[in-house]
């Protein structure tokens, strides 16, 4: 069931993700991508890691996605000329990725034997609060003090006319 | 957190809050104080950690003031300090305002004091990409010139694919030890190409950062658009973070025979690519960023042999690269009036115009070059010593061949400097902190030419414990 569950899911992933970087228009493009995040959280569910799944949604497919959309509304760039299809000259990195890719997938399962994971129950918010916010507290507060300076920045930047 | 954890990161406190002191006072005092505030801390700071005796325990999860940290620091404050001291006389000629400028230097401070401390690999990624964040801002931060803002846009999108392929690595040597604790990391069997896979995307991740070939192509672009004060703190402390990084990542376990052929060919490359297109540079900035990647090279060549002695060149070729590059580069910054005196013709005649920064940008060239009296050749005699010594004898010939060939084109701008008649623009009189911390940086590659033996006691006692 939850095997079955995860291939499907995985697929709409993939897809959505492809679609997404395919699309020529950066709405659709975007739309893809949440529908990707949408795939992606309900495997963080079966993962057991609902909280990580809740993020998932609220964060990326909410806040970020949505920003974007915005961003692009706002800019309204009327329709952005249609991107040349590409050369064969610009598939070399692609397909270098591709090889890399597939030879440490090969690499790896010729290697490892699958180990069944030991049983995991999934963890609670109260948990992960925990972990959150004394074992890694002080990397909670790094990345707020960097988002302070990013926010600092973009306003100094802002400026440029 | 006792009362001796937090003497122990106090360092870290005082910029810290000192970032968000500079913040915070910038609307109501004028910039001059908001600077001297910034470079007071930095330098309390630095201080305060070559005080304070280390302990390996951890004061917070994820933090312990470490022998390495003990060393980093101070280098780090003192290149901040300094940096913020050359950049306010550019600043107000070139317009840039604002207490923006100071605060986002004294955090990119903040996030280096954070890295060495880092117990976790969590926290040091979040270090060093906090470090890249910084720059992003300070390398656009001349709203005058297009050039900036190109250049903040390059290295904001490089930084970003690169900080990437880095967490990609980093989750792999997770997945592959199964903890995020630095002194933990050890892969149980039958985890090794998953690990060695991890290590590769890190390398290829710090290739760059430290802008080593084939990674280097943003590096000349983003040197002559930034500020050149940014361009000098750029080309020091976040290198020498970088350099950092690797190390302490290096010193727990690592796949060490598969690491061996990737950072060769990064050496070998960046040794030879970066001496033989400097050149062929006209622009002074372009020509030290292309230098940059060579220096890159010969500290890549001292961490590939993995001995102590190796560790303890990068350590200290840090240390004196960090001071010959800020004094070259404050030396340009100075020399700059509205515009950025880059072309190296424009440098004509300037030591006897301008002759203290003349001298300085004449030293730090000599020191860059590596000629015996200044801290350079101590510098590169540790890197090819350890290298010799650990075994890596070809390269270590070629490096020190590329090197003599670098010393034409770091000599072509003392002999513009010296030997040529006065050109036609002159520069404006050296503010007096200008003076200050240009005459503190070319000191500092005299002594440590001269009179090396306490900083090789320091890098001793910084590998000490780990």
């Amino acid at each position: 069931m939850e095997a079955t569950l995860f291939y499907i899911l995985a697929l709409v992933t993939l897809v959505g993700t492809g679609f997404a970087i395919t699309a020529r228009q950066a709405v659709r493009a975007i739309v893809y991508l949440v529908n990707s995040f949408f795939a992606l959280a309900l495997i963080f569910y079966l993962l057991g890691a609902p909280l990580v799944a809740a993020f998932e949604v609220i964060i990326y497919a909410g806040a970020i996605m949505v920003l974007f959309l915005f961003v692009i509304m706002m800019l309204d760039l009327g329709h952005p000329e249609r991107m040349k299809s590409p050369r064969l000259v610009d598939w070399i990195p692609a397909l270098v990725l591709v090889l890399v890719t597939a030879a440490s997938v090969a690499v790896l399962a010729m290697e490892h034997h699958a180990q069944p994971l030991a049983a995991f129950s999934g963890i609670s918010v109260r948990q992960f609060s925990q972990a959150l916010f004394t074992r890694y507290g002080v990397a909670v507060e790094l990345v707020s003090l960097q988002l302070l300076f990013a926010l600092v920045g973009a306003i100094y930047l802002g400026r440029r006319r | 957190m006792t009362y001796s954890d937090a003497i122990s990161l106090l360092p870290l406190i005082i910029v810290g809050v000192a970032s968000l002191l500079v913040l915070l006072a910038g609307p109501f005092c004028h910039v001059r104080v908001v600077t001297v505030i910034g470079a007071a801390a930095a330098l309390a700071a630095g201080f305060c950690a070559a005080a304070v005796s280390p302990v390996n325990s951890a004061g917070l999860p994820g933090l312990a003031f470490t022998p390495l940290a003990r060393y980093l620091i101070p280098v780090f404050c003192v290149a901040a300090a300094l940096s913020l001291l050359l950049s306010h006389g550019y600043n107000l000629r070139h317009e840039i305002r604002g207490e923006e400028y100071p605060a986002t230097v004294i955090f990119c401070l903040f996030a280096l004091c954070v890295l060495p401390c880092a117990t976790n690999m969590l926290t040091l990624f979040l270090a060093l990409e906090a470090v890249a964040f910084s720059f992003y801002v300070l390398v656009a931060m001349d709203l005058g010139r297009a050039e900036s803002a190109e250049a903040g846009l390059k290295y904001l999108l490089v930084g970003a694919v690169a900080a990437a392929v880095t967490a990609f690595g980093l989750a792999l040597i997770y997945a592959g030890t199964g903890t995020l604790a630095l002194g933990a990391l050890t892969a149980p069997a039958g985890f090794h190409s998953i690990l060695a896979a991890g290590w590769g995307f890190v390398i290829i991740g710090i290739a760059f950062k430290l802008s080593l070939v084939p990674a280097h192509l943003w590096t000349p672009d983003v040197y002559q658009g930034a500020p050149a004060p940014v361009a000098g703190l750029l080309s020091t402390t976040s290198k020498f973070a970088g350099a950092a990084f690797l190390l302490m990542l290096l010193a727990f376990a690592p796949p060490r025979a598969e690491l061996h052929l990737p950072l060769y060919v990064l050496s070998l490359l960046s040794m030879g690519l970066g001496n033989l297109a400097a050149l062929r540079q006209t622009n002074l900035k372009r020509m030290l960023a292309y230098s940059s990647i060579a220096h890159m090279g010969y500290l890549t060549l001292a961490l590939l042999t993995g001995t102590r002695d190796g560790y303890s060149a990068v350590l200290l070729y840090g240390a004196i690269y960090t001071v010959m590059n800020l004094a070259a580069f404050g030396a340009i910054s100075s020399l700059s009036a509205n515009g950025e005196r880059s072309s190296i013709a424009d440098f004509a005649g300037l030591g006897f115009s301008a002759p203290l920064r003349g001298g300085v940008l004449a030293v730090a060239m000599l020191s860059l070059a590596g000629i015996p009296p200044t801290a350079g050749f101590i510098g590169k005699f540790f890197v090819f010593y350890s290298a010799i010594r650990g075994g890596e004898i070809v390269l270590a010939v070629i490096g020190i061949l590329f090197a003599a060939i670098s010393a034409y084109f770091y000599l072509r701008v003392v002999v513009q400097l010296y030997m040529r008649p006065v050109g036609a623009h002159l520069p404006k009189p050296c503010s007096r902190a200008e003076s200050f911390a240009l005459i503190c940086s070319s000191l500092a590659i005299v002594v440590i030419g001269i009179f090396p033996t306490p900083l090789l006691r320091l890098v001793e006692s910084a590998l000490s414990h780990s």
